[in-house]
């Protein structure tokens, strides 16, 4: 049994500018991971690459035994990226919901037009999916009816209705009122209790601390350490992680 | 009567009063320009009356009688006037959704099919374009019946000043919804079809209606060919012949009138409904 996740050699230039450098990185089935550092450290871009919505420049990405070199061309690339998106659900800072698309609608909108099942059944595993979440009393509002907390929380049901083996968040608390964060951790947090394998990029380290396995600090496109929480958090080795920590400490909590 | 009495269920809260005057402003403006309008509208008819005024003048007199008898001919216009604007609209849709696309593709020769097209059309008159159609393609042994020489030029036109309207639609729906249709395991067509094209069409569908109504009196134009038995062709065809210009073209002028004031309140309901579901 090997990992969900693995990540090799991967490189990523925007123009001139490197912003990830030979970043190697494996997830195993079931696990948390938390991908922590300041801005610009590159912990977007890496996430984004694993499901493409970023092309590496060099490097593989695998995911589920499924492994796409970068920088392929072609029918039988993109048929193979399709299948690691399948396999993927991502979930957005800013949600990204369909706003002409009811609740209901946004969490059907996977199962029915790309897994093509017909409207009932989708429709069934939508409902189920946004119960899981707290809110299949909204699925008939549309999502500029929502606060930003439930939007984040449809749009993690939204992923979960493709039934991916990897779940992959980007700052999902980033965009949240402070008083709102809390409902969208809580339901991460019994995503992972339910066995959920995640790679969550976030500046929330209470929850990195609290819920993650293990946790990735990243400073200028490179993983400069990665340990369990206790020890991140406790005795960091690195000076930039230690500076990451104590801002976090000095800002409260 | 106390402001700061929330208890007593009759005084109203600062904020209350405030947006009751407001409303109060509001609707006696709106009843001072209904009153304006009406006004406007009598010494407009009083113009057209006839009325005698002192000095042995009056205003001017109509034929009303030419007028009564010639109704029925020239209403009989409205259909096809219609018609042309429903079949122009539905081109020229068609035509600057493509023309949107290939404005915004990365492909040059779409882009540079896009914008030669918009500028070929743009520079060029209208008027010129219809004739073109009916006139100039004889020529090369192209023979349009008017009505669809009319219809293409109004289409292609039309087509070219809409394209903006789409293009501002397609880029007024963000990276990030694409994103999310293609993190879902979307194909870019799809992702295209169901998510980016419904919103973007959600935000040209007013503007479109806008276009529709401004093309109803541009298909006036197209009675130039002789061959489209409209509004326009109708009251000139029968003003010429009784030397009654004036009265005819005064009825095409109320229909065509009436006509888009019909036209802008459906655009206003489907204006409302549009904003449903929004951000």
């Amino acid at each position: 049994m090997g990992n969900l996740v693995k990540v090799t050699d991967l490189d990523k230039y925007f123009g001139h500018l490197q912003v990830l450098k030979k970043i190697n990185l494996i997830v195993n089935p079931r696990e948390v991971v938390c991908i922590i550092g300041r801005s610009g450290s590159g912990k977007s871009t890496l996430l984004r690459c694993i499901n493409f919505l970023e092309e590496p420049s060099s490097g593989t990405i695998e995911v589920d035994q499924l492994a796409v070199p970068a920088g392929g061309k072609g029918k039988n690339h993109r048929q193979l990226v399709h299948e690691v998106r399948l396999k993927t659900g991502m979930v957005f800072q800013e949600f990204n919901l369909f706003p002409h698309l009811s609740v209901l609608e946004n969490v059907m909108e996977g199962p029915l037009t790309v897994k093509n099942m017909d409207k009932s059944q989708a429709a069934l595993i939508a409902e189920m999916n946004l119960d899981r979440v707290g809110l299949l009393f909204k699925k008939d509002e549309y999502p500029n009816r929502l606060s930003g907390g439930q939007k984040q929380r449809v749009a993690i049901a939204r992923a979960l209705a493709m039934e991916p083996k990897l779940m992959l968040f980007d700052e999902p608390t980033s965009a949240l009122d402070p008083e709102l964060i809390g409902e969208v951790l809580n339901v991460m947090k019994k995503l992972a209790q339910d066995g959920m394998t995640m790679l969550v990029v976030t500046h929330e380290m209470g929850f990195a601390r609290d819920v993650a396995d293990r946790v990735i600090v990243m400073a200028e496109g490179e993983i400069i350490e990665e340990d369990n929480p206790e020890i991140i958090f406790k005795s960091p080795k690195d000076e930039r992680t230690k500076a990451l920590i104590d801002r976090y400490r000095s800002g409260g909590q | 009567m106390n402001l700061f009495n929330k208890d007593s269920g009759e005084a109203k809260s600062q904020a209350e009063l405030l947006y009751e005057a407001q409303m109060r402003k509001e609707s006696r403006f709106r009843l001072n320009v209904g009153l304006t309008w009406l006004l406007l509208l009598v010494i407009l008819i009083f113009i057209f009356s006839g009325q005698a005024l002192p000095f042995g003048l009056h205003t001017i007199k109509l034929d009303t009688t030419f007028m009564s008898d010639n109704l029925r001919f020239i209403a009989g216009g409205i259909n096809t006037t219609i018609g042309i604007s429903l079949l122009s609209i539905i081109l020229a849709t068609a035509l600057a959704l493509f023309a949107a696309l290939g404005r915004l593709s990365t492909f040059p020769p779409l882009y540079a099919v896009s914008t030669f097209y918009v500028s070929l059309i743009r520079g060029t008159p209208l008027f010129l374009q219809i004739f073109f159609f009916f006139l100039a393609l004889p020529q090369l042994g192209i023979v349009l019946p008017g009505l669809w020489a009319g219809v293409i030029a109004l289409g292609l036109n039309y087509g070219a000043y809409m394209s903006e309207i789409f293009r501002a639609g397609l880029s007024s729906v963000s990276k990030g919804q694409r994103e999310a249709a293609l993190a879902l395991g979307m194909t870019p067509g799809k992702t295209m079809r169901r998510i980016v094209l419904p919103q973007a069409l959600r935000f040209a569908i007013p503007p479109t209606g806008n276009e529709f109504i401004a093309m109803t009196k541009d298909s006036a134009l197209v009675s130039a060919t002789g061959f489209v038995h409209e509004l326009m062709w109708r009251a000139t065809e029968v003003g010429r012949a009784h030397f009654r210009n004036l009265e005819t073209l005064i009825i095409a002028a109320i229909f065509y009138w009436i006509l888009t004031l019909f036209l802008s309140y459906f655009q206003g309901l489907i204006e409302k409904r549009m904003s449903r579901g929004d951000r």
